[in-house]
């Protein structure tokens, strides 16, 4: 088992009303899993998956991740936990403007403390493998939508996390582009074993997963 | 991580140019001018710090109770300094000080030099560094310690040591043995001389010798280490009223009141490293560093200023970058290397400015230095202790300025940074505080201009009762008696047209370009009563040179063989003899000597306008030296009058060097306090509004790059530009508003305790509290304005379209 939560409740106080962003949701997710998360805008998928990422808090339920009781750690623990484990992919890529591909890459590993001789190996490995070495000396405003997704993921990637979230990776790109995300999901689902959690609003996308799970005013249904 | 730190900070502040360049520009000129201001400020107080006993060392002076008031006095009798270090417990060393011009014989050499005439110990209690020969001048009574640049003038490339040259006591050639060569005296000393030679020396010694009611000399002490300075002056209590019975019961019958202690005369101690701080106001030494702290003060304004535009400018800058900093912070980012990130690139932009503000400070050095008047070099500030001083100073101001945004940007939480939005609702409060300081500080300087130049114009184009655009004064700096000098001078320009009178008195009127400054006060009883005056002793045709207005009887006459013994007085003097009839009026002085009033002058301004008028006497008597020669010239060809002058006096005292001026320069000379500190705040509030305007700028731009969607929305919906343009420029406006405000009340509250100082100032009017504002509000509406209505112009499709 990777994670569970249990019995989660996330809330914000409106005008003196309790506004549930998330209701009761129970979700046990294991090693190697590839899950599509579905619903119409605004049903909480990705207060789910932030949540889920412990980039977001909760209000009631336990969350446990791996060993850990997520809901009981201090801040800092968990964002050495999510740093450790999990890689994150945006709909709008979020790369650091000022920084060329091979530095974006190599940003994670500097906030690890790897050694320099180690992050080059590092990087130019996943350069390789995401065949972008040409690009490594460009900066994301000068590489396409879809070259910048990749960018994206590698950088998710780079430092081995046992869980990928990503939130609609497909969003802003063209239909070819988003099946070639998509076709690498898989790969890395299925020869690699890292567990995929990603948001989509395509039926399409939502069928390479697994399993699918879908929300609605911030409910499973 | 550091070489990662500088090259993301180097690309966000080459992506962000105008921004970059903006803080640079800002903090460069705040810099340049806060170095200049505060080395300036660091100069004054370093003031005779180099003297080793510095602290123990002390100036004496008595408080003296008169009918008046108190009065302080620096000048002492001559057997006091021996008298005090017998009778007194306590001192180590004291010192008598005298100064006044060497004139120096050699060859055919003839030079003034700036002489000091000291005892020996002098150079015990002050350590002004020997070069060469004798380590503690002056042993011997025939021996003479000179510095070094006037060795050079007197001796030229000769080794001055062990030479002997002349110098002219009473008329008579002395001959003396330069013992020691000193260094030259440092700029931040307040004593100064050319050569000190023993007080015996000094031609009124004989006069003065053994005679408690004749003062003319400063004495200096330097106490034992343990002796606190108020026991001291105690302990002097009974010494005073035994030395000077004489004068306490003069004192006591003219109805003067004790003091708190019940005495009326009190001894005082100046420490030494205040004395070129303090006045002598009302009896007592005040010492006054308001002007050096308010130069400190205008430097800590400016930099605070550009301090605020950069606070201000990462901010706002800064919310522009929450992406990038919920990005790291996903990717495991802590919050301190977040911090040191953004810290990093406040330093870089620091670190340039002060580069380029120390590069400006070097640039206008020399100008700064003619403008204000001071000494300050790079030398005096190169100590190790200034320079850590400087860069803690400097971390500590880039930690605020820079780390305060970074702090902000930490503590935002990932999610929100993620969206790039942060809380809108929430007033920018901090950032408009600091714009409201701003322009309160600038409006503040600009106040304090105006007063200033209204002060300083008010008292130069002041009538001061005597013509002062056509009369030339130089001192009579040659070997000649003044009488015969003043004769000769005559002759020489005896029936020239432009030429109009010549005359000579003891003193001069300004401050010429000999740089002096006198006073002599004479007291002696009238009826009964003791009088003050100040004592001027003048040559024929005096008030006729000086157009000054007889209102009863006449001035000195060559038809009166008996006028050595006649007095011409001020109505002030008249009023403090209290007659009906001044005409009438005979004094007893010197015991036996009859002088008669004949004529009453109107009151005119010999003294500088911060000094109410004070009685007056003119003598005339050549048995008194005189100093100073006047001549009045016609209206027309001035310039070739004053040549005409200048070589006449030349024929007359060949070796004398001519130091004439105007007189109107020289009383433009005695404001050159006024002037340094007019053109301090003048400069100070222009680059206090010119930095002031690049924040508004830089803040203006942001806004509307902010509010970009909003501007489009109100196009479509139907504003017109100008009430977009209001609407952009309404929430600056406000704070400049509120700032002139705060600022007006105390401008004018600043002004009016700096102006009781003259006794004769100019009125504070509305208007020099309200033009600041208006000119602040004005520039500060140009400067929104110009992107503003850019904005407003803008095709709101374009607008629109960004989001
Ligand atoms: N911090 C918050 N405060 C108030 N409302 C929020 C907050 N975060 C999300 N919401 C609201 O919760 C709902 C779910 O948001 P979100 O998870 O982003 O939906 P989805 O990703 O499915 O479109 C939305 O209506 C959103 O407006
Ligand atoms: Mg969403």
């Amino acid at each position: 088992m990777l994670l569970q939560l249990n019995n989660i409740f996330k809330w914000v106080n409106s005008g003196g009303q309790r506004i549930f962003l998330l209701k009761d949701i129970n979700l046990n997710v294991n090693e190697g899993e590839f899950i599509s998360i579905m619903g119409p805008s605004g049903s909480g998928k990705s207060t789910l998956l932030n949540v889920i990422g412990m980039l977001d808090g909760f209000d009631e339920g336990e969350y446990h991740f791996l060993e850990e009781s997520v809901h009981s750690l201090k801040e800092k623990h968990r964002a050495n936990l999510y740093k450790e484990y999990i890689g994150f992919v945006f709909q709008s890529y979020h790369l650091l403007d000022e920084l060329t591909v091979k530095e974006n890459l190599e940003m994670p590993l500097l906030y690890k403390k790897f050694k320099g001789s180690e992050r080059k190996a590092m990087v130019a490995d996943m350069l390789d493998r995401f065949n972008i070495v040409g690009k490594k000396d460009l900066f994301p405003a000068q590489l396409s939508g879809g070259q910048q997704q990749l960018v994206g993921i590698a950088r998710a990637l780079i430092s081995n996390p046992k869980l990928i979230l990503a939130d609609e990776p497909t969003g802003n790109l063209n239909s070819a582009q988003g099946e070639e995300i998509m076709e690498l999901f898989k790969k890395l689902n299925e020869e690699d074993g890292v567990t995929i959690i990603q948001v989509t609003h395509s039926e399409k996308n939502a069928a390479y997963g697994s399993r699918i799970i879908n929300l609605l005013d911030g409910r499973k249904v | 991580m550091l070489k990662n730190y500088l090259k993301v900070a180097w690309r966000t502040l080459t992506k962000n140019k105008t921004f970059s360049l903006l803080n640079i520009f800002g903090l460069s000129i705040a810099f340049g001018a806060a170095i200049l201001l505060s080395m300036t400020a660091f100069f004054e107080l370093s003031y005779d710090s180099f003297h080793k006993h510095v602290d123990t060392v002390y100036q004496i002076y008595y408080t003296e109770q008169t009918p008046k008031g108190a009065v302080a006095s620096t000048s002492h009798p001559e057997p006091l300094a021996m008298a005090i270090k017998e009778e007194v417990p306590g001192i180590q060393n004291i010192a008598r000080h005298l100064e006044d011009d060497a004139l120096i014989l050699r060859e055919d050499i003839e030079l003034n030099l700036d002489g000091v005439w000291v005892d020996k110990s002098f150079f015990s209690i002050f350590s002004f560094p020997v070069l060469k020969g004798d380590k503690t001048p002056i042993q011997e009574k025939s021996s003479v310690a000179i510095t070094q640049d006037a060795a050079k003038r007197v001796f030229g490339e000769e080794e001055a040591l062990g030479k002997t040259l002349n110098i002219l006591v009473n008329g008579q050639e002395k001959s003396f043995k330069v013992s020691s060569i000193l260094e030259n005296i440092p700029e931040n000393s307040s004593v100064e001389f050319d050569i000190a030679i023993g007080f015996q020396n000094h031609g009124s010694y004989n006069e003065i010798k053994g005679e408690w009611d004749n003062r003319n000399h400063n004495v200096y002490v330097q106490l034992d280490k343990n002796v606190l300075p108020e026991s001291f002056e105690n302990n002097t209590v009974a010494f005073s009223k035994q030395h000077f019975a004489e004068e306490i019961e003069n004192a006591i019958r003219d109805g003067a009141v004790k003091d708190k202690n019940g005495n009326y005369k009190q001894l005082k101690l100046l420490p030494f490293k205040n004395t070129s701080f303090a006045s002598f106001g009302k009896g007592v030494a005040k010492v006054d560093k308001t002007l050096t702290y308010l130069i400190f003060g205008v430097a800590l304004l400016i930099l605070i200023i550009a301090c605020v535009n950069f606070t201000n400018m990462s901010i706002a800058g800064s919310t522009r970058r929450l992406k990038e900093f919920g990005m790291r912070k996903t990717l495991g980012a802590p919050k301190k290397q977040l911090f040191l990130q953004l810290w990093t690139e406040s330093l870089i932009v620091f670190i340039v400015s002060v580069g380029l503000g120390l590069l400006l400070s070097i640039l206008f050095l020399d100008s700064f230095k003619t403008i204000f008047n001071t000494n300050i070099s790079f030398e005096d500030f190169s100590s190790p202790q200034i320079i850590m001083g400087f860069m803690v100073m400097l971390l500590v101001i880039t930690f605020i300025s820079g780390g305060y945004p970074a702090l902000l940007m930490t503590r935002i939480g990932t999610i929100q940074a993620l969206k790039g939005k942060l809380n809108m609702e929430k007033k920018p409060h901090l950032r408009n505080a600091l714009i409201t300081i701003q322009f309160g500080i600038s409006i503040l300087l600009i106040s304090g201009t105006l007063v200033l130049w209204k002060q300083l114009d008010y008292m130069r184009s002041k009538n001061l009762g005597y013509n002062k655009e056509h009369v030339i004064s130089f001192p009579l700096n040659g070997k000649k008696n003044s009488y015969e000098a003043v004769q000769l001078l005559r002759n020489e320009l005896q029936g020239n047209p432009n030429i109009l009178n010549v005359s000579a008195s003891d003193n001069n009127l300004g401050r010429g370009k000999d740089g002096s400054a006198y006073r002599s006060v004479l007291g002696f009883d009238y009826k009964g009563r003791g009088i003050k005056t100040n004592m001027l002793v003048v040559d024929y045709d005096y008030i006729e040179t000086l157009d000054l207005k007889l209102l009863k009887g006449r001035g000195f006459d060559r038809k009166f063989a008996a006028d050595s013994l006649s007095l011409v007085i001020n109505e002030t003097m008249v009023k403090s003899l209290n007659e009906e009839n001044p005409l009438s009026i005979n004094i007893m002085m010197e015991d036996s000597v009859n002088y008669k009033v004949i004529g009453v002058l109107k009151d005119y301004h010999f003294e500088k306008l911060n000094k109410s008028i004070a009685p007056i006497t003119l003598f005339m008597n050549k048995e008194w030296d005189m100093y100073y020669a006047y001549v009045k010239v016609a209206p027309k060809n001035i310039s070739a009058s004053f040549d005409l002058v200048k070589n006449a006096y030349a024929r007359v005292e060949p070796n004398a060097p001519f130091l004439g001026s105007f007189l109107n320069e020289n009383v433009d000379r005695t404001f050159r306090r006024e002037r340094a500190l007019t053109t301090m705040i003048t400069s100070g509030s222009c680059i206090a509004i010119v930095l002031s305007c690049i924040g508004l700028f830089a803040m203006s731009l942001l806004v509307v790059t902010q509010r970009t969607k909003e501007i489009g929305i109100r196009k479509v919906i139907g504003a017109n530009i100008l009430s977009i343009t209001y609407l952009l420029a309404k929430d600056f406006l406000k704070l400049v508003v509120i700032g002139f405000l705060i600022a007006s009340p105390l401008a004018w509250w600043l002004s009016k305790s700096w102006l009781e100082d003259y006794a004769y100032r100019t009125s504070i009017s509305i208007w020099m509290l309200l033009v600041p504002g208006v000119i602040a509000f004005f520039i500060a509406l140009l400067t929104i304005s110009a992107k503003t209505l850019n904005a407003a112009l803008q095709n709101p499709t374009k607008s629109l379209r960004t989001d």
